[in-house]
């Protein structure tokens, strides 16, 4: 078996053997990635009717439904309007502290089979029984994180309170952001995510980090585009006027 | 040498696929589709032509360092509790999948599309291991049920009609199945779940792996690669070690032009960065992460001929444009990597040996070069490729023999002169209607399926001459 110093010292030999190298360096990296960022989101919080308007356009030319409401406490009629439309029965949520706003009771109360994750860590058997929750789930509201204009992608961070399978394993998934989750461009997404990862990354967030840009699909029959192969048919995005105070992110 | 020669001759190969009038149309529409949706997505995005360049000098840099980014990203694996792995070989690479498969008990595999695992022969591998390997993407699982391997890099089964899959999916699924590309997709969704659910482990290959974070990245359209890096206890990603890239910085760069030059999306569906295990508090991810770095052929090229295909992203667009692909498929190749840059691939995984045919199998009209969304000049290494096959002598004779008695004839211009008429002379029984439809003994080949245009009645050189004795006063 090679080990890494072998494995090392091949590469070094044949770097050793090159020869008629042109100059070429990597992208700059920002030195202070969130001293950056601090001035970045100044500058956005300018133009966030502008990003917004075309985080509408781009997530609606790849499938996505954008709704509009002014405060956070609207956003469960929408969700529970989803779910009448379609006829759907259940949903699984994010914690509320992860979403900026709580959903699961007054879903609950429109009569919703509603389950919330946990923000702690919880037994192997009740990972396995949520995660088979999940599965079964009509419907999984997740936060945003980041919503890149320029893409109409939702960028999601796994977590405590955060699990990976709301927003992939239901057939139908509604995020909820605000104006503090638009950036202009994937290239200030770069900026983002070198920001969350300086210093000592959070010891419970971010192990998988997911870009979403509309949902699930395909063309490998015919390139027939077909959508809701594995994840979600329908993604849904509820952008909240007022902003989602409080709300944990990244 | 790490894949088998394929059992019949190039020649056999693609006259097969060109008598194939499903793949011809499938093959047109696929590529012509794919270059129209690249052209558009480029055309709405002025920066894209900058980025290019960005995106060539970052992986150039990179592989000027490339021991400092590998230890990097190790290092930076490592410290979130993710294991890496060395494969010189092939056979390496298998053995230490295997390896992490029996140690962890794991009976069911889900496999997420990794042309890396295609280019070890991995699935039989696992097979053979009594393992089972159940391949994800839409277009593998076809393929995988069929029997067969890719096309394509990026759609690997535009070779199958939906009457094809429909009556694949009766005979292996025992599910009624109509040639619906709708209810085929429902039908592998209702399949795969459950395999997803019930897997041990998943496997990946990486489109990148960021050497400052120790993210694995993976893109996407169906969601399978999140399911197999999410759901599974175990998982295992197995990347070439060109892949790495120093920083999200430059990643943010690569994403902005991969999936314009793929299927001219402005971001595929889902791009997924993997941060090593399942943290606390996480309702899933996987217990283990183990990352296999895979040389095979590649570091040998750090300073060899094909250094420039190190820095290929995958994306397909060279097989496009093609037209060459075009005509033959991806199969006609007969290896793992099919198109321009495919034969690059299998001359570096495989030995100039095995591309002593395929290194021919190019019009070199540079729409290749043009497409690559990292400007690799393939066309200047098919050129490099040829000169090497001539001079090992692995070329066949008879071409050995014609071109060297061209070269021969073009040092020697008085000779060269002479020929014309002399060709004029020697063609004569030949010439048809002003075509050479058929010539005899070995040179036959040549118009086995094309004319050969006959020596003009008055050569360029010849009507230069009397243009030149005109012009005198």
């Amino acid at each position: 078996m090679t080990t890494r110093a072998e494995f090392l010292t091949r590469i070094r030999t044949e770097m050793g053997r090159t020869r008629g190298l042109f100059q070429a360096s990597p992208s700059p990296r920002p030195a202070r990635p969130r001293e950056r960022l601090e001035l970045l989101r100044r500058e956005l919080s300018e133009r966030w009717p502008e990003n917004l308007d075309r985080f509408t356009r781009e997530f609606e030319r790849v499938a996505g439904v954008l709704h509009r409401v002014r405060e956070a406490r609207e956003v469960p009629d929408v969700i529970a309007r989803i779910a009448a439309e379609r006829g759907m029965r259940s949903v699984v949520t994010w914690h509320g502290a992860a979403l900026g706003v709580d959903v699961a009771g007054p879903l609950a109360a429109r009569g919703l089979e509603t389950s919330a994750a946990p923000d702690v860590e919880v037994a192997a058997d009740e990972r396995v029984r949520r995660r088979a929750l999940a599965a079964r789930a009509d419907l999984g509201v997740t936060g945003v994180d980041l919503a890149i204009a320029e893409t109409g992608t939702l960028v999601v961070v796994s977590g405590a309170g955060r699990p990976r399978s709301t927003s992939l394993l239901p057939p139908c998934h509604v995020a909820i952001f605000d104006r503090d989750a638009l950036v202009a461009s994937l290239l200030q997404a770069g900026l983002v995510l070198e920001a969350w990862h300086e210093g000592t990354p959070p010891a419970t967030r971010g192990a998988s980090i997911n870009f979403i840009t509309g949902p699930s699909r395909t063309a490998d029959i015919e390139l027939t585009l077909t959508r809701g192969v594995h994840g979600p048919k329908e993604v849904h995005a509820v952008f909240v006027e007022q902003g989602l105070p409080g709300v944990r992110r990244g | 040498m790490s894949e088998a020669a394929p059992a019949t001759p190039l020649r056999e190969r693609a006259g097969q696929a060109l008598q194939d009038t499903f793949l011809q149309q499938a093959l047109t529409i696929a590529t012509t589709k794919f270059i129209g949706l690249r052209r558009e997505a480029f055309g709405e995005f002025p920066e894209g032509e900058a980025l290019r360049d960005q995106a060539r000098a970052i992986k150039e840099a990179t592989l000027q360092r490339l021991d400092h980014w590998i230890e990097r990203l190790v290092d930076s694996i490592e410290a979130r509790g993710g294991h890496v792995h060395y494969a010189t070989s092939a056979e390496d690479a298998r053995r230490i999948v295997l390896d992490i498969a029996r140690r962890t008990g794991a009976r069911m595999v889900v496999k997420s599309k990794s042309m890396a695992t295609e280019e070890i022969h991995l699935n039989s591998a696992l097979e053979a291991a009594g393992i089972t390997p159940v391949e994800t993407d839409l277009g593998e699982y076809i393929i995988q049920l069929a029997h067969e391997r890719p096309s394509h890099i990026i759609a690997p089964a535009i070779h199958k009609t939906k009457g094809q899959v429909a009556e694949l999916f009766e005979r292996e699924l025992k599910r009624p199945a109509e040639p619906d590309p709708e209810i085929l997709t429902a039908i592998a969704r209702a399949e795969l779940r459950q395999k997803f659910l019930d897997a041990d482990m998943g496997i990946s290959g990486a489109n990148f792996a960021v050497a400052e974070t120790g993210t694995v990245v993976l893109v996407t359209n169906e969601g399978n690669g999140r399911m197999v890096t999410s759901l599974p206890r175990v998982h295992v990603a197995l990347m070439g070690v060109e892949k790495v890239v120093p920083s999200m910085t430059d990643l943010a760069v690569f994403l902005s032009i991969l999936a314009k030059s793929a299927t001219g999306q402005k971001l595929s569906v889902y791009t997924s960065l993997v941060n090593g295990p399942r943290r606390g508090g996480e309702m899933e991810g996987p217990e283990e992460f183990h990352l296999v770095l895979l040389d095979n052929g590649r570091v040998r090229q750090i300073a060899g001929p094909l250094r420039e295909s190190l820095s290929c992203l995958r994306c397909g667009a060279c097989l496009n444009v093609c037209p060459v692909y075009r005509q033959i498929g991806g199969h006609a190749y007969g290896y793992t990597y099919p198109g321009p840059i495919g034969i690059l691939l299998t001359a570096m995984l495989n030995g100039t040996e095995s591309v002593k045919d395929l290194a021919h199998a190019s019009s070199l009209c540079g729409a290749c070069a043009d497409a690559c969304p990292v400007r690799i000049d393939i066309p200047r290494m098919l050129v490099e490729l040829r000169k090497e096959v001539d001079e090992q002598r692995i070329a066949p004779w008879p071409e050995r023999v014609v071109f060297g008695a061209f070269g021969w004839l073009l040092r020697r211009p008085a000779l060269y002169r002479l020929s014309a008429p002399l060709g004029r002379l020697l063609q004569r029984p030949f010439v048809r209607a002003g075509a050479i439809r058929r010539l005899p003994l070995f040179f036959g080949q040549w118009t086995r399926t094309r004319d050969l245009p006959p020596v003009a009645a008055r050569t360029f050189q010849e009507r230069w001459a009397d243009l030149e004795r005109e012009a005198r006063p």
